[in-house]
């Protein structure tokens, strides 16, 4: 918690170039064409990407207008207190985007696959703008919504006996499923450590 | 706080709205789901390629179909496959076995054919359909083989009936396989399990029996 506002502001300046190079690099067709030549690598390595895509432009996009008008300090939108739009949005997006029949249409359906993409840049940026002001209870109840939601339909896709996408064969779909259980299992975990050292910290200040 | 509690609202609505469009107002939650429903509400017309029986010149796949008076049962295949296929082989087998009888007996059920369609035309040319229907013991009377031999012409069929092949280790195959019910206008109507072949069977004879007069 206290590192990442530390690299973020480090990386400002680099943020928007960062986030427009990625974010072209992803959209364009040898990219997409390579991650969702495999199920697990089309939900596990270009969904979490989009998503960074996403965060970085928005550190780059409020560093820019910050910049513009350096008078007010950002203050926390009124239509996204403690951040619960955005946490709760992205909740919601990333439950739709689990829907097995989203990856077989982002394949076939030119708007669906831009939809979907879009979905994650927003998401990505959502979660940016929102997770500091939201503080330790709304995450928890954020990442209490998500993470079960992912092991479940991690649960799913490994135990299923049939193929669930007509595009991945069932091999990668039961890798998906395992590795979407053991990356909310890490997730909660690192939530957790983070967590405990916090209150740590907290309970050790009043003795100083 | 109040636009905030209105715009996380919002977001739920929109939400709501997405899911229940992908799955059709939360009816089916896959790819396969979405096809078998689909066609079910709105039959899919056969596209106008050619297709190669095992033997003979090409010819149009929508007159083989829709000849007003045949109900068929098509499964997309290939002949190399040695794994699920020969079961898939053995329930096209029983099938035959039914509708032979029902020929004995002549009804006007006994209307109904099999259809198997190679999605491999390069490797399986019209031998290799021969070869099969040999090994098969295809009564060329109920069931017929064909190959697309045109690579455009595949691509447009396995469009519009949304069949989706994949390549998997060892130059084999893995595609959404499944028993495709066309009526006697050459409409796809219905998908089927293999495992709900009866099924298939019995739905194909009540449509055979109901387009005759």
């Amino acid at each position: 918690m206290s590192l990442a506002p530390l690299l973020t502001r480090g990386m400002a300046p680099f943020a928007l170039p960062a986030a427009l190079g990625l974010l072209a690099l992803l959209a364009s067709l040898p990219a997409r064409n390579f991650l969702e030549a495999s199920m697990a690598r089309h939900m596990l390595v270009q969904y979490p990407l989009l998503m960074l895509g996403g965060a970085l432009l928005a550190v780059g996009l409020s560093a820019a207008l910050a910049k513009l008008t350096p008078a007010s300090p950002m203050p926390v939108s009124s239509w996204n207190a403690h951040g619960m739009t955005g946490l709760f949005g992205t909740a919601l997006a990333l439950a739709v985007l689990m829907i097995p029949r989203v990856l077989d249409l982002a394949l076939v359906q030119p708007w669906v696959e831009f939809a979907k993409m879009a979905a994650l840049v927003v998401c990505g940026a959502a979660i940016c703008q929102s997770w500091r002001p939201a503080g330790w209870l709304v995450q928890g109840f954020f990442l209490g919504q998500v993470l079960p939601m992912m092991a479940v339909a991690g649960t799913l896709y490994e135990s299923s006996p049939t193929r669930v996408c007509n595009a991945y064969l069932l091999d990668d779909q039961v890798l998906l499923g395992q590795l979407l259980v053991w990356i909310a299992v890490a997730i909660a975990l690192a939530w957790l450590a983070a967590l405990f050292q916090n209150m740590i910290k907290k309970s050790a200040e009043p003795a100083v | 706080m109040l636009k905030t509690a209105f715009a996380s609202a919002s977001l739920a609505v929109a939400a709501y709205s997405c899911a229940a469009w992908l799955t059709h107002d939360f009816q089916v939650w896959t790819a396969e789901g979405a096809r078998r429903l689909e066609v079910a509400l709105l039959p899919v017309p056969t596209p106008a390629i050619q297709v190669q029986g095992s033997s003979g010149p090409p010819q149009p796949l929508r007159q083989m179909l829709a000849d007003g008076q045949t109900v068929t049962i098509v499964d997309f295949i290939y002949t190399r496959c040695q794994t699920v296929c020969l079961a898939l082989g053995s329930t096209y087998q029983q099938m035959q076995a039914s509708l032979q009888s029902d020929r004995v007996t002549g009804a006007a059920q006994s209307r109904v054919q099999l259809m198997s369609l190679s999605f491999d035309s390069q490797r399986d040319d019209q031998q290799a359909l021969t070869d099969y229907a040999a090994r098969m013991n295809a009564d060329a009377a109920i069931w017929r083989l064909v190959r697309v031999s045109e690579r455009k012409d595949l691509e447009r069929l396995l469009a519009d009936f949304q069949v989706v092949v994949v390549a998997s280790s060892q130059g084999d195959f893995e595609h959404n396989a499944a028993l495709l019910v066309v009526d006697t206008q050459g409409r796809l109507v219905r998908i089927f399990d293999y495992a709900d072949h009866q099924l298939a069977l019995d739905y194909s004879r009540y449509l055979a029996a109901a387009g005759s007069p």
